[in-house]
């Protein structure tokens, strides 16, 4: 017995009206009942123009051409066409919790209005329905609640639930573990396994390999808004055919060649912590913790959420101060200590040219303008960059601009607070591998903290687990 | 859900002493400028400018310590407002606590028709000009920037002129009939509805381009629905909230518009008494107006926080897991 | 959105959103200086606002006077540069010294934290918690038409809403990222300062000056309206509103004249807030 089709596109292209620009290249797929597709790509390849597409909320500047039939309804991306067949027949799984649940809403009657208008439901039915539906996802125990009093995790649970309860028969998920550490990420993998019941597809578009891999199913590869590479999730993983796909997979940071030269034995630790402990409000972050680090060393710290790997790092640097414990510091002068931000904009003034604020560092500490250029080069960045400001200049590139401008220093210690979980899966390599080379061949000791254990183990001497309470 | 309430009613009391303060400290300040010698013109005041003499004014000047240093002037002042003794008016020597207290409840009666019709008028135009784009919006934008900039004097000189006097569809000013609250009502509401419906329509924006709204209706909830659950608290909170920042209008406005509409309230009464140089009517009316805003300014924010779940249910913010921490 | 989205959409799709035709601030800059210039010119230019010439009372706009005479039979133009000059002098000086002070407090109160920070906070809500109309009542009050006590009043009710939106954003500047960076590559508090806070607030400031000088005419208006602030026979655009409402019949052209003055005024005023605001939001 065929399944039934619930998604068919054909030939579908994304244009810019004003200039005709193609934005997504034709594709065609079908997705059957109980089936799983995945889309892999990174950000700017157009997938979730294709999600918005499907779904029908496509920006008015762009428009489509070709087939999309969702359950036998022939929508073709238009917003009119696809509305009445929300809830009903296809839903968007919520990707923020906290921007797309209702704050001033208890979670209940949320949750239960898509039973009531969408199944219509009588609202004791539909608000039964809801509460097995929480109870189903563990979290009926939040029904009565607020939004502000319920974790995101939980919150994310609450969401599918209440995407669900309309008896769509087509799920959309685009990009739900952004910004997610791997355990949630294990978690959003099974809530996606789990919220496809029976009789229901899942579409899901993401960058994250590792999720494609936990969900299996068909999956595609989309680069530049063209469809490079499509076959069973696990074949394409472990077999690319296509050389981006290949370079995508091994960009995964598991499987990374190492990224540091074995250590030479060269003299006394730059920076030390002896018996720091640290408590945040109730918790107790770290107690007791030596750490040493010598020139040209890299130590990485991994550890849950939450766990104190940043609270660690500032404090090392003195910018916060421990509860107990002391910090040893070479005596070289405290602007050689720098810091490398997640967020590479946070690093600049935000309206100061890039020469200008390198050149006011200059002037500052007596430097050596003339490095600038070699170092540069040693990063890979065009002299052209310099002459914009901050926000004119992608996330890989300022977050060089940032460690050059710390190189120019010739600092004793740079904390790197997960300096490329904000990049791309190939730009995060290009990056955590310049990172590696410079600070060696510069002499300098580094802190890293990651989220990602592979990232940690590639770049790093030695790794430290901060085992949190 | 008591600690706001608490709260609410410190905030009510200490601000309400500091209000006391000033006001009594610069009434008495104001006593000491008024030329001439203040004892005279308090018997004057008592028994009318043909029966005072030398003596009786000696007699007023004991009997009052006007003689004692200032400091201890200002004392015994500050203690008389404290145990509500607000004297006698300087012209007319009636109470001046009988003086005001008929004046409370025609200015509350005036603010609130005001404020209703505004946050109707508000709304209405805030909510079109949101949903109907195009022309209209432009238009009902320009109005509310014209009439967020027009004193209520000015807006309130233009009905008068046109409405009563021109078309003689209103009574230009008079106090008693339904009629006579409509144009004072309309002048301050007018003043206050350009900014309401600006607050309105912005926050509609936001609310109808949210994520939170774009689900909703996702979820497969019909436009109604959607609007109705979601979008219609989520705009009328700010506005609340906004309508505590439009009650420092209200109260100036409410000041300029009585009098010119001789509308018998307590703003109509303190400009009379600046007028006179009637300083405890000053004093009293001023301190009424103070307290009337802080116990308006106090019962709009205790509203707000106890209609918005994230401030009634307490700190009930979990750390979000998940997240790089 | 996509990144491919953002760039494409932003560099060849025009934004699709209502966008006022004037958008540039120096349009009614210009208007604003051309008023300002015409007051001040008044000095030298026009008859004396002052002199009084009952034989020819509320007469028309004319040639011995452009605009008509008063009940008084001063000169309507003079008396209105006068106005202009008066109110515009009095808003701009009170509301340039409110910027000072609830900006230097505001600062203070941001980088120090602490008892600093709640002392303010404390002023500030106190002196909220009464009106401003009514401040400048009461203040006014005490010394009657005397330029001090309005300027006093004036100063004391704008600085509190500097301050409120000084404070806020410089703490949460100060707390920031950037600011972190900048002061651990060994940069001083003077370029923090320089770089980090005046760049975000100064065109809040500014709009926030051009909204204070606007509140304050209308007060002056208010306050002449009902016959408590400048005295005569000084000219001032609400008090020459009161006085000619009982002419309205013979001479609407008294009424009209400071009516439409004020208008224009406190219109432009506004327009130069609101693109100003325009211009460094972008």
């Amino acid at each position: 017995m065929s399944k039934e089709v619930l998604l068919r596109v054909k030939d579908l292209r994304v244009r810019l009206k004003a200039t005709g620009a193609l934005l997504f290249e034709g594709v065609d797929l079908e997705l059957h009942a109980e089936q799983r597709l995945t889309l892999i790509g990174e950000s700017g390849s157009g997938k979730s123009i294709f999600a918005q597409a499907i779904i029908g909320i496509l920006p008015d500047a762009l428009q489509t051409s070709g087939c999309v039939e969702i359950a036998g309804h022939r929508t073709d991306g238009q917003r009119s066409r696809t509305q009445p067949l929300w809830g009903n027949t296809v839903v968007m799984l919520p990707q923020e919790p906290w921007s797309t649940l209702n704050p001033l809403m208890r979670i209940l009657p949320q949750v239960a209005e898509s039973a009531h208008y969408v199944a219509r439901a009588t609202w004791p039915k539909a608000r039964a329905a809801a509460l097995a539906g929480l109870k189903q996802l563990g979290v009926d125990h939040a029904a009565h609640q607020y939004l502000h009093q319920i974790s995101g995790g939980m919150a994310q649970r609450v969401g599918v639930v209440a995407a669900g309860l309309g008896g769509a028969r087509l799920l959309l998920a685009d990009e739900p573990t952004k910004g997610l550490d791997d355990d949630s990420r294990e978690q959003v993998a099974q809530l996606l396994a789990a919220s496809q019941g029976r009789g229901q597809a899942l579409l899901t578009i993401t960058h994250d390999l590792d999720l494609a891999r936990q969900l299996g199913g068909t999956l595609m590869v989309v680069q530049r808004g063209n469809v490079v590479e499509m076959g069973d999730a696990e074949q394409v993983l472990s077999n690319p055919q296509h050389e981006y796909t290949r370079a995508l997979v091994a960009a995964m940071p598991a499987k990374w060649a190492p990224l540091v030269q074995p250590l030479k034995p060269n003299g006394a630790a730059v920076i030390q912590g002896r018996g720091l402990s640290k408590r945040y409000a109730a918790r107790r972050l770290f107690d007791d913790v030596d750490i040493s680090i010598a020139p040209g060393e890299v130590v990485s710290v991994s550890g849950h959420s939450g766990c104190g790997k940043t609270t660690l790092g500032n404090i090392l640097l003195g910018v916060k101060s421990a509860d107990r414990g002391e910090v040893v510091r070479s005596p070289v002068p405290r602007w050689k200590f720098g810091k490398l931000y997640q967020d590479p904009l946070a690093a600049f003034p935000p309206q100061r040219r890039l020469r200008d604020a390198l050149n006011d560092l200059v002037r500052l500490h007596g430097l050596n303008g003339a490095r600038i250029g070699p170092l540069m080069q040693e990063l890979s960045l065009r002299p052209e960059l310099l002459d914009r400001l901050p926000s004119e200049v992608s996330g890989g590139e300022l977050q060089r601009i940032s460690l050059m401008r710390l190189l120019l220093l010739e600092p004793a210690f740079i904390f790197a607070d997960e300096p490329t979980s904000r990049l791309d899966l190939i730009t995060q390599q290009d990056t955590m591998r310049l990172i590696c080379r410079a600070t060696q061949q510069h002499e300098c000791a580094v802190l890293l903290v990651s989220h990602d254990p592979w990232l940690a183990r590639a770049s790093s001497h030695r790794q430290i687990m901060l085992a949190g309470h | 859900m008591f600690r706001i309430l608490f709260s609410a009613g410190l905030r009510v009391l200490t601000q309400a002493g500091f209000v006391a303060v000033v006001v009594g400290v610069l009434s008495f300040f104001l006593t000491r400028s008024l030329p001439g010698d203040a004892a005279f013109r308090i018997a004057a005041g008592r028994y009318g400018y043909d029966n005072v003499n030398a003596a009786s004014a000696a007699a007023v000047r004991a009997e009052l310590g006007l003689d004692l240093p200032a400091w201890q002037q200002l004392l015994t002042w500050v203690g008389d407002l404290a145990s509500f003794r607000l004297g006698q008016s300087m012209v007319s020597g009636e109470s001046v606590f009988e003086h005001l207290a008929p004046t409370l409840g025609a200015t509350l009666h005036l603010s609130l028709a005001a404020w209703v019709l505004a946050v109707v008028l508000g709304v209405v135009l805030g909510t079109i000009a949101e949903v109907r784009r195009g022309w209209i919006a432009h238009v009902i934008d320009k109005v509310c920037t014209v009439l967020r900039g027009s004193p209520p004097f000015l807006i309130g000189l233009l009905l008068m002129l046109g409405l009563a006097v021109h078309l003689k569809w209103l009574p230009v000013a008079g106090y008693g009939d339904t009629e006579n609250v409509v144009l004072p009502a309309l002048t301050l509401a007018l003043a206050l509805c350009g900014g309401i419906a600006q607050v309105v329509r912005s926050r509609l924006e936001q609310v109808l381009a949210s994520d939170a709204f774009e689900f909703a209706q996702i979820k497969g909830l019909p436009l109604g629905a959607a609007l109705w659950r979601h979008a219609a608290p989520a705009v009328a909170l700010p506005t609340l909230a906004y309508s505590g920042v439009q009650l420092i209008l209200l109260i100036e406005g409410v000041v300029v518009v009585e009098t010119l509409f001789a509308w018998p309230g307590v703003g109509h009464a303190l400009v009379h008494s600046v007028v006179e140089r009637d300083v405890p009517v000053i004093q009293g009316a001023a301190l009424l107006m103070g307290l009337l805003f802080v116990v308006l300014n106090t019962l709009v924010d205790t509203a707000v926080k106890l209609l918005d779940p994230r401030q009634r249910e307490g700190n009930g913010a979990v750390a979000s897991e998940g997240e790089f921490a | 959105m996509s990144q491919i989205l953002t760039t494409a959409v932003t560099a060849q799709a025009p934004v699709v959103k209502s966008s006022p035709k004037t958008a540039s601030p120096w349009r009614p800059a210009a208007i604003l200086l051309a008023l300002a210039a015409w007051a001040v010119a008044s000095i030298w230019l026009a008859q004396n606002p002052h002199n009084q010439d009952l034989t020819g009372i509320l007469a028309a706009p004319g040639a011995g006077h452009w605009l008509g005479t008063d009940h008084l039979g001063r000169d309507v133009l003079a008396r209105l540069g006068e106005a202009v000059r008066v109110s515009l002098g009095l808003a701009v000086g009170s509301a340039s010294l409110a910027v000072c002070v609830g900006a230097a407090l505001g600062l203070l109160a941001a980088w120090w934290g602490g008892w600093v920070d709640r002392a303010c906070n404390l002023l500030a809500d106190a002196i909220a918690a009464i009106p401003g109309l009514l401040w400048v009542l009461l203040i006014g009050a005490l010394a009657p038409g005397q330029k001090w006590a309005l300027y006093s009043g004036l100063v004391l009710t704008a600085w509190v809403e500097f301050f409120r939106f000084i404070r806020p954003t410089a703490r949460g500047l100060l707390m920031s990222d950037q600011v972190q960076a900048t002061r651990m590559l060994g940069f001083d508090s003077l370029y923090v300062l320089r770089w980090h806070i005046w760049p975000p607030l100064s065109g809040s400031l500014l709009k926030l000056w051009s909204y204070a000088v606007a509140n304050a005419v209308l007060a002056l208006a208010a306050l002449g309206f009902i016959n408590v602030g400048i005295r005569p026979p000084s000219a001032e655009l609400g008090q020459m509103m009161t006085e000619a409402l009982p002419y309205y019949g013979e001479a609407p052209w008294l009424l009209a004249a400071p009516v439409l003055l004020l208008a224009v005024t406190v219109l432009v005023l506004q327009s130069l807030s609101v693109a100003i605001a325009r211009r460094f939001e972008s």
